[in-house]
């Protein structure tokens, strides 16, 4: 999230898109209606009328997989009706930035592509740069090759009357739903987005949110109170995992995972650290070389230094422009190429796509260690349906975890909030956390390397590891200090306002403005410095001043960055530090300081010509991207249909889809687009009762007594065609699998009129399993799921794929 | 009587999260029954002696092709003048007189079943097949007289349901069904002159649940 | 009102038509352990903790009340004093309890299934984590990649994956990446990317 939970409050019009927020976020909700009761609209986007539907202001549904061409109709109306907020556009995105000469966009393709590696050469989308390397600008807007020019030229081929051909969406629906969000594009009225795995579960997922980001910038509605892009993340500390990188392409504070090609320390962050020609640029990436440095010493200690390149070496190096994601983990364990396998608090026979292929990926594993709070189908995937115990080898270790009551630390909230929790009572039995598992393995390899050597023994044997306690059990808060850093030598370093401070060895640095490339100090996650420092646990707090109103309350708990509550907060005032809105001032500018809540940077408003800077300040240029040349599928959002579509076209071009995507040939990776074998568009959701795919919830009788089967949401119009009536047991069938369940029949669900013709969509839930409650028929929805997924990150396409409903 | 205390529900701000349900349960110890997808998300299907406090949820379309879809945290209405306890001779209902909650005893397994359930408007009590002894919402008494509210007024995070003086939850009723009102020409704050807990919607009760707004 | 207060604890506790749910393999008994005594009166001088919900990411705060004589949880409700939730808790939120001690189901010893077994057997921590950091160890000194066929430094193991976790602490997933980085597991992914 750009802004918080408390902040919806704030918003005079919530566009819920992608996101069925009363269902998944239930919580949420409670600043959901706050706005309402304020006189804020909300408007629900969905297949399906759901229970965020039912609170709505205003409902339209739309076909699974068809938000581009939803958004695109109002990035065009926006431009048409003249709604923009033109100061915001003009002086604080790219909108005015020429592009080169190279770029073009030719039927569904950008310039550029390679069908054979499906990769484009991103380089023909670069800016036309003037000599101090700073792209020109046009601010009139005029210049036909400025960003504003091409984006309202690409967006003009998305018609209202087009974009309902694709949707299904009735067009006074759209024209209604266009009129009240772009209504919020003036300066005292705030629009919130808000998303979830409704946007990214497509193989199109980031071009989705870009597309809510251009909306967003062009109605300035990015950086100030109520207003925002923000992903409701669906994991209690997903951020916070996010945050700690624990993903292939990333290490701690979305540092880029170093890649073959980058041999030395050097070669590493020089390939990382931008730079720029913009005076007026914080460009705060500039300190990649910092933050490195600082993490490797977290990591080794007193056995890194500048003479051995802060062991830099050890880390693993991925090789240059390869994928190490779960599809690719899943098809080379498929292959037999995995030997061992650690599955933390996680589900992958439940909840990742294609569970076929995925059970006989683990049933390929010589050892699988698998830690969580209650058995599951992953670690049971032994004796799942239709498999012989006695035919598969897999060992596996079942560790029982501490859940979240029984152990201490931190988790962070979608709002970058991170809050520390306590340990109720001892975990029962043999149960312990996870950070006592990892603590003890590591010692246990550090031991037996020591002992016994072996393969490039010094990442263990350096690694420091001094956060167990007196006892040798774990402690949080040896962690929680470590990964806010310390000084490893005294010093005197200047603080923001160029006055010397000293530190001495062993002090915790209050922030990461502090942080040294000389390996002076240390840092796990320079996003998280600052919330364990002198003054104690920050994210223990809990105060409860809120002197703005605007619910920001700045002592509660701690948020990164550094405490901000809303990112790209500066953009909430004009360029000379008025706030656009002052009812809802988030910021201030008087005259030497910044007054509210704390400042994207210490810099005067960019009106200050000498010392002053632009609010994106982790953008290179200081400017947001409404053209945004960094992906790997497009500069501008495009609308492609799902890798399983209903239609035999794509109505907007001749590329049917996503042209970037990474397809996997197995021979259970099997596709059935427009097959007539499966005429009916599935798209996946979760369930207020149900976490996930319900490892911990199907356990809790309550919670099964509440949601107790797998059922599948069908039109009375589909349920007469198929002979079906509410309650039936139906099966569900895809080319990869089938499941049986109750078929649901609801006039929340309706069939959508698609260039001309009728498409089905129907809706399940991926909460059940067959452990618990026991079944001998594994009822798990993402047997039916295709392993494909995002260009930019890989998240599979749950939301729109095809499938088949008969009854039993 | 005293006035006592009264539950606004307010029906056009429930979201049926389903943390009402579910924080009965904890608060009072019920187990959970066996129940199967009925084609409907609301489970248990129906209140019984171990569910006190049920969600309905009902879809459907309206006059113009208009869909709805409707949420009711179904619970004892702890009525000011209790229809069920026209049967009880004996003590075996009682109602308190500083909260006006309308509480069964252990005594109620002596009483007529069908008899007590035809009294309630709003079908409310529930019988243990095995002691025979009835079963309903508390209002929390144990809580309400702790200086605590219920616990499913707690859970509630949109404030579709509020606890407090009865006066006050039946003046808040009123106004919140006036102004619903003019958007909505059927909204009403169901029976609220009867009833402490006092249900606020904006269609057609019967849309909600057959016995919404009495028998 | 002359309820007695024994009539009003049976009132209040003893609800339990407790359905036997064996086909489930679940335990639904009724909660009986604390009828004795008022639950309201136990949580008065009960020791209260907060925590947040380990659920969707709007992180909740809740209170959890210690019977610290039994030294078990007796309740767990939304903490009022959190500014998010305000004391309220969604139908996951409010059935946080029953991922205690409380459930019968929670997994109290370590499980090991062996090559082709088709059962569970209970062992103890110590042989599990020697076993597995043997395993981890094996594996990967048998397939460590120091440098690739051009001769640049990998220092990465390709046979070894892991997985998770979005559920677990701050600070657990940072000693979780530290562990994984130093075996040099570039396989490496969570649920960020489901």
């Amino acid at each position: 999230m750009t802004n918080h939970w408390i902040d919806l409050k704030n918003s005079d019009c919530l566009l819920i898109m992608g996101s069925n927020a009363a269902e998944n976020h239930p919580i949420s909700m409670k600043w959901v209606m706050r706005a309402k009761e304020n006189g804020g609209k909300i408007i629900s986007v969905d297949p399906r009328f759901t229970r965020t539907s039912a609170v709505a202001d205003f409902y339209a549904p739309l076909r699974s997989g068809t938000d581009i061409a939803f958004l695109g109709g109002m990035i065009n109306y926006i431009i048409e009706k003249n709604k923009y907020f033109n100061d915001y556009v003009v002086n604080y995105t790219n909108a005015s930035y020429i592009v080169g000469d190279k770029f073009d966009f030719n039927d569904g393709l950008f310039s550029g592509y390679d069908p054979k590696t499906r990769k484009y050469d991103a380089s023909k989308w670069a800016f036309k740069l003037n000599d101090k390397g700073v792209p020109e600008a046009d601010p009139t807007l005029k210049n036909p090759s400025c960003v504003f020019q091409l984006l309202k030229k690409h967006y003009s081929r998305y018609p209202v009357e087009k974009v309902s051909e694709i949707t299904g969406t009735p067009v006074a629906d759209l024209n209604k739903v266009y009129e009240m969000f772009s209504s919020t594009g003036v300066k005292d009225k705030a629009g919130s987005v808000l998303y979830a795995l409704g946007w990214t579960h497509h193989t199109f997922g980031t071009q989705n949110i870009r597309a809510s980001a251009i909306i967003q910038l062009l109605l300035g509605n990015i950086g100030i109170a109520g207003g925002g892009i923000n992903a409701l993340r669906g994991q209690p500390n997903v951020q916070g995992s996010t945050d700690g990188c624990l993903l292939f392409h990333l290490i701690p504070g979305y540092l880029k995972v170093p890649r073959t090609s980058q041999q030395s320390l050097d070669s590493y962050v020089k390939g990382n650290t931008p730079t720029t020609g913009e005076p007026q640029s914080a460009n705060w990436w500039q300190n990649y070389p910092k933050y490195t440095v600082s993490l490797l010493k977290s990591f080794y200690g007193d056995k890194c230094s500048k003479e051995n390149d802060y062991g830099y070496a050890w880390l693993p190096k991925c090789d240059d422009g390869a994928t190490y994601s779960w599809f690719d983990m899943c098809d080379v364990m498929y292959q037999g190429k995995i030997k061992g396998m650690f599955v933390f608090s996680q589900n992958p026979a439940g909840s990742h796509p294609n569970t076929n292929k995925v059970v006989k990926a683990l049933s390929n594993l010589d050892w699988l260690v698998h830690t969580n709070i209650f058995n599951n189908e992953t670690a049971s995937f032994w004796h799942g349906p239709g498999l012989d115990p006695k035919k598969i080898k897999t060992e596996v270790f079942l560790l029982p975890a501490a859940c979240s009551v029984e152990k201490e630390g931190s988790l962070s909230n979608s709002g970058r909030l991170a809050q520390w929790r306590y340990k109720a009572v001892d975990a029962p039995g043999d149960a312990i956390s996870d950070g006592d598992m990892v603590a003890r393995l590591v010692l246990k390899l550090k031991e037996l390397y020591q002992k016994e050597g072996g393969k490039c023994p010094e990442p263990i044997l350096n690694l420091q590891w001094d956060y167990v306690d007196e006892k040798g059990r774990y402690d949080s808060h040896k962690v929680a200090k470590g990964v806010n850093g310390y000084f490893l030598k005294d010093v005197t370093v200047k603080d923001p306002s160029g006055k010397d401070v000293e530190f001495k060895k062993g002090d915790l640095v209050p922030a990461f403005g502090f942080l040294q490339a000389d390996g002076s100090t240390s840092c796990g996650n320079w996003l998280y410095c600052a919330s364990y420092t002198k003054a104690g646990n920050m994210m223990a707090r809990r105060g409860k001043e809120d002197p703005t109103g605007l619910g920001l309350y700045s002592n509660w708990a701690w948020c990164w960055p550094v405490n901000r509550r809303i990112i790209y907060n500066r953009a909430s005032c004009d360029p000379a530090g008025v706030p656009w809105n002052p009812k809802r001032a988030l910021l201030k500018w008087e005259g030497d300081k910044w007054v509210g809540d704390v400042p994207d940077g210490p810099w005067p408003p960019m009106s200050d010509k000498k010392k002053g800077k632009l609010p994106f300040i982790m953008k290179p240029d200081g400017r947001a991207f409404l053209y945004g040349p960094g992906l790997v599928d497009g500069p501008f959002p495009e609308q492609y249909e799902p890798v399983e579509s209903p239609l035999k076209k794509n109505p907007m071009s001749k590329q049917m889809n996503n042209p970037a995507i990474k397809f996997f040939k197995s021979d259970m990776d099997k596709i059935a687009s427009a097959d007539p074998r499966f005429p009916f568009v599935c798209s996946t959701n979760g369930l207020a009762e149900h976490w996930c795919s319900g490892a911990f919830t199907r356990w809790q009788p309550w919670l099964l007594e509440a949601q107790p089967e797998l059922f599948v949401e069908i039109s009375p119009q589909l349920a007469k065609e198929i002979g079906v009536k509410n309650g039936d047991r139906v099966k569900v069938a895809s080319v990869r699998g089938e499941v049986e369940c109750v078929a649901m029949v609801t006039p929340r669900i309706r069939p959508f009129k698609i260039t001309g013709k009728v498409v089905h969509q129907v809706a399940m839930p991926y909460a059940f399993g067959w452990l618990i409650p026991k079944s001998d028929r594994n009822n798990s929805t993402n047997l039916l799921t295709p392993a494909v997924g995002d260009a930019n990150t890989m998240c599979p396409e749950y939301k729109g794929f095809m499938v088949n409903v008969t009854k039993v | 009587m005293s006035k006592g205390f009264s539950i606004l529900v307010d029906t056009s701000k429930c979201t049926a999260c389903r943390g009402c349900q579910i924080a009965c349960k904890q608060w009072n110890g019920l187990p959970a029954t066996q129940t199967k997808n009925w084609g409907n998300y609301q489970n248990p299907q129906d209140l019984s002696a171990v569910t006190w406090k049920l969600v309905r949820m009902a879809d459907g379309t309206n006059g113009h092709g208009k869909v709805y879809w409707n949420f009711f945290s179904d619970q004892c209405r702890h009525c000011l003048s209790p229809g069920c306890m026209a049967v009880s001779e004996n003590g075996e209902i009682k109602q308190d007189e500083k909260t006006g909650a309308v509480l069964f005893t252990p005594k109620t397994k002596d009483l007529d079943y069908q008899a007590t359930l035809e009294g309630c408007p709003y079908n409310i009590p529930r019988q243990d097949p095995k002691t025979k002894r009835l079963f309903k919402c508390t209002m929390c008494f144990d809580r309400i007289t702790n200086n605590e509210i219920p616990a499913c007024v707690k859970s509630c995070p949109t404030g579709a349901l509020v606890f407090g003086e009865r006066d006050k939850i039946v003046e808040i009723a009123k106004n919140r069904a006036a102004e619903l009102k003019k958007t909505y020409p059927t909204a009403a704050a169901l029976n609220a002159d009867d009833v402490r807990v006092i249900y606020v919607v904006k269609d057609d009760p019967t849309k909600y649940y057959e016995f919404a707004a009495g028998k | 009102m002359d309820l007695t207060r024994r009539e009003f604890i049976l009132l209040s506790g003893a609800a339990g038509a407790g359905v036997a749910l064996s086909s489930l393999g679940l335990d639904l008994g009724p909660l009986r352990a604390y009828a004795e005594e008022l639950k309201i009166d136990k949580i008065k001088s009960a020791k209260n903790t907060t925590s947040i919900c380990p659920y969707c990411s709007v992180s909740c705060g809740l209170i959890v009340s210690t019977d610290t004589k039994a030294g078990k949880i007796i309740n767990i409700e939304g903490d009022p004093d959190h500014p998010i939730n305000e004391g309220a808790l969604c139908a996951k939120g409010a059935s946080v309890f029953q991922t205690t001690a409380n459930n019968p189901n929670r997994l109290t010893k370590v499980l090991y299934r062996a090559p082709f077994s088709d059962k569970w057997e209970e062992k103890p921590w110590d042989w599990a984590i020697t076993e597995i950091a043997k395993r981890a160890k094996a594996t990967r000194d048998a397939d460590f990649i120091e440098k690739n066929s051009k001769g640049q430094i990998v220092n990465r193991v390709e046979t070894i994956a892991h997985l998770g976790s979005s559920n677990i602490d701050n600070e657990e997933c940072w000693t979780l990446n530290a562990m994984m980085r130093s075996l040099g597991v570039v396989y490496l992914d969570h649920q960020a990317r489901v």
